[in-house]
């Protein structure tokens, strides 16, 4: 290795520890004010109280008509339904799933939209930009500090899903899959709320356009496919009407989709909730299933079962309540299904990957938006009319500089 | 001694508006450096290229001897910078508040809080240790963001209207203890549109007006261009317009005006061209003359007199130009 590589390493380690130093001064702060008094703790323990109360729902909901059909199916000696305890399982499973990642969709956003635009409306961001503290430092603190909360919520809510586990009908495969997804989508919509708050002036505006994403990244992109889908299927050439689908890429970018496969793929065939999981089957091997009349693409190369598979069955219940039940049957998927090759080509880890990227790109923007104008590197905010040359403007101020010296 | 602060040319300019418009300024080490103007004059523009936050459009600022375009995060090592508008953060502890800082300009565990309980002694908050920092009045705050600017023990402050919106008391305390700091070497650019406060504080000022340095120095060396002949204030118990006659007659004495005096005296305010042997001379001849003298004194002007006289001559030549 020569001098110079030698130097350049070290500096780029000088520069990389400045950097988490920077990061790490940023979160103990956020830390110490979040962490301070008894929000958080409420907000957590609402947060598990209502997880806990939507699974006990599930369960008193669910447990009396999966008995009914498990006795139906003993008596009538039908194979194919499952046992009720599986039943139970992948409801708590369901409505935990969709839940979560609506209330991480509500809470993730909150805590950073006004991340970097609080600093600006409270006048503090001058006192910390004039410290050496690394603006890319400022805003990866900024956004572990939010996160560290969503992800213990996350982690926290974790026992309430394992719940499933008791029952049956969901393996803790799918609650890894369904953590990744929960992970990414916190990350990833948390780096939006950031993106905006680090672009506008005000926390407001930052809020409204951070939610005003989410939904389209969403709805919007679920509106879009069906759109594009229905106008493709009713164009003029096509003569015999054959459903001609929108690019699945579009819905790459939507976490709900992700959630809703890996919930349905636990169910497939039978269940509590029969009509989401029958919408979502493959119909036939045409590559798409639906949610209502909105059909959903499958990725290519995601297999089609022949026949369809049984849900897994749960654990073995006490003699009391097993008695009600069908005796608990094991369908486990092959582990060949579950080898990674054939899991990419599902739609989590696609959406999960472009989350995953989308963080990165986003989160190197906010850099970009919270350099101060002094370092000359200051180039992407957006050109803004000062009102005049006393105007506190430490970030937009920037606008203008290129036009003589550059 | 050397300069601490040095700007050639410097410019800033926001799309067609020049707020600053070609600043050569030099801060020497020691100094507490005032900086005058009207609001809108570019003071604190100035005072924002010097602290990094704003990049010059052209012209070069130099701070401790490192250009702020070049190096910021090296000018931002060796400054602490106090904004004219700033904010804290309510939900922490005073000491939080000033240990987040130390911990921003790298200041080592082991020596912050030793150095955040001297910190606190100077600005005078060492009772206010462990309370939240939204308990504490507009005054401890101003002293407090002014201890945030010393954690790191720069070499220069750059304090943007430190005083503004404090009570009097609030301001002497300001006062003194921005002339603690200067007594233990640190130097102070401090802006201010209340004149006569920086005029007790300030050992230099610099003279800002539509973006341009108008005079810059010691005031009394400022006071010293700006005259050519030395105001004379002679208070007299008799009728003064004899007074007013004879004086017109003196070739030395340029203008005489007559202003409010006390009561049962009439003020006088004399421009007159000689030293002290010639103002004993006509003090001498205005007695001998019959007139009641009741004071006869040079008026000393203050920096509110010099910022009017500057800016004034300033609107002169403008006028005269157009």
């Amino acid at each position: 290795m020569t001098a110079a590589t030698t130097a350049t390493g070290g500096t780029r380690h000088g520069a990389l520890r400045e950097l988490w130093s920077s990061a790490l001064t940023i979160m103990v702060k956020e830390l110490r004010s979040r962490f301070r008094g008894r929000r958080a703790f409420l907000v957590l323990t609402l947060y598990l109280a209502v997880l806990a109360a939507l699974a006990y729902g599930m369960y008193t909901v669910t447990g009396p008509a999966a008995r009914n059909a498990a006795r139906l199916a003993a008596e009538f000696g039908d194979p194919t339904v499952i046992n009720a305890s599986a039943r139970v399982g992948q409801g708590i499973f369901s409505i935990l799933s969709v839940f979560q990642l609506l209330l991480i969709g509500f809470i993730a956003p909150a805590f950073t939209a006004g991340a970097i635009s609080l600093e600006r409306e409270k006048q503090t961001l001058d006192l910390l930009i004039a410290t050496p503290i690394r603006p890319a430092g400022l805003v990866i603190g900024k956004l572990f500090s939010a996160l560290a909360f969503v992800v213990l919520m996350i982690v926290a809510a974790i026992p309430i899903s394992a719940l499933v586990l008791m029952y049956g009908g969901a393996t803790v495969d799918d609650i890894l899959r369904q953590q990744a997804v929960l992970f990414s989508s916190a990350i990833g919509f948390g780096v939006i709320g950031l993106f905006w708050s680090a672009l506008t002036r005000r926390t407001q505006t930052a809020t409204v356009l951070t939610y005003s994403t989410l939904l389209a990244l969403t709805i919007g992109t679920l509106l879009v496919w069906r759109f594009w889908t229905d106008v493709a299927t009713a164009a003029p050439d096509n003569v015999l009407q054959e459903r001609r689908t929108a690019p699945e890429a579009i819905l790459y970018v939507n976490p709900a989709v992700a959630m809703i496969e890996i919930v349905a793929n636990t169910e497939l065939e039978y269940g509590d909730f029969s009509d989401a999981y029958n919408a979502l089957r493959p119909t036939g091997a045409g590559g798409e299933e639906c949610i209502g009349d909105a059909c959903l693409p499958l990725p290519k190369g995601r297999p089609v079962p022949a026949e369809p598979p049984m849900p897994r069955g749960g654990v073995d219940l006490p003699a009391g309540p097993r008695a009600l039940l069908e005796p608990a049957v094991d369908f486990a998927v092959p582990p060949d299904q579950l080898a990674l090759e054939t899991e990419f080509n599902h739609f989590w880890p696609r959406i999960t990957l472009t989350y995953a990227v989308l963080s990165v790109v986003l989160t190197l923007v906010a850099m970009r938006l919270v350099q101060p104008a002094g370092t000359r590197l200051h180039r992407w905010r957006i050109r803004r009319r000062s009102s005049g040359p006393e105007r506190a403007v430490p970030l937009e101020a920037g606008a203008g500089i290129e036009e003589i010296s550059g | 001694m050397g300069a601490v602060i040095q700007t050639r040319g410097l410019v800033k300019r926001y799309d067609e508006e020049l707020a600053v418009a070609g600043i050569d300024l030099v801060v020497e080490r020691g100094e507490i450096y005032g900086l005058v103007g009207p609001n809108g004059a570019g003071k604190t523009t100035t005072m924002r290229m010097l602290a990094t936050l704003l990049a010059p459009t052209a012209g070069q600022a130099l701070v401790c001897g490192v250009d702020v375009a070049d190096d910021p995060m090296e000018v931002r090592r060796r400054i602490g910078y106090m904004p004219d508008f700033w904010g804290v953060y309510d939900d922490l502890r005073v000491w939080e508040y000033l240990d987040f800082f130390a911990r921003c300009y790298g200041v080592p565990a082991n020596r912050r809080a030793a150095m955040i309980g001297e910190l606190l002694e100077i600005v005078d908050l060492s009772g206010k240790h462990d309370a939240y920092v939204e308990s504490l009045s507009r005054g401890m705050r101003q002293r407090l963001c002014l201890a945030h600017t010393l954690v790191h023990d720069p070499e220069l402050l750059i304090l943007d209207e430190p005083a503004s919106g404090l009570d009097p008391r609030a301001r002497v305390e300001m006062r003194e203890i921005l002339r603690a700091l200067a007594g233990m070497g640190k130097t102070i650019l401090v802006s201010s549109h209340i004149l006569p406060e920086l005029g007790e504080l300030c050992t230099s000022v610099g003279i800002i007006d539509h973006g341009r340095l108008l005079r810059s120095g010691r005031i009394d060396e400022i006071e010293r261009s700006l005259r050519a002949a030395a105001v004379l204030r002679i208070d007299l118990l008799s009728d003064p317009e004899p007074v007013i006659s004879q004086l017109g007659t003196d070739g030395r004495v340029s203008s005489v005006l007559q202003v409010e005096g006390g009561i049962g005296t009439a003020r006088l305010e004399v421009s007159f061209d000689g030293g002290p042997d010639e103002q004993a001379a006509l003090l001498q001849t205005l007695v001998q003359g019959g007139h009641r003298v009741a004071g006869f004194s040079q008026a000393t002007s203050d920096l509110e007199e010099i910022f009017l006289r500057v800016t004034g001559s300033l609107t002169d030549e403008e006028e005269t130009a157009a």
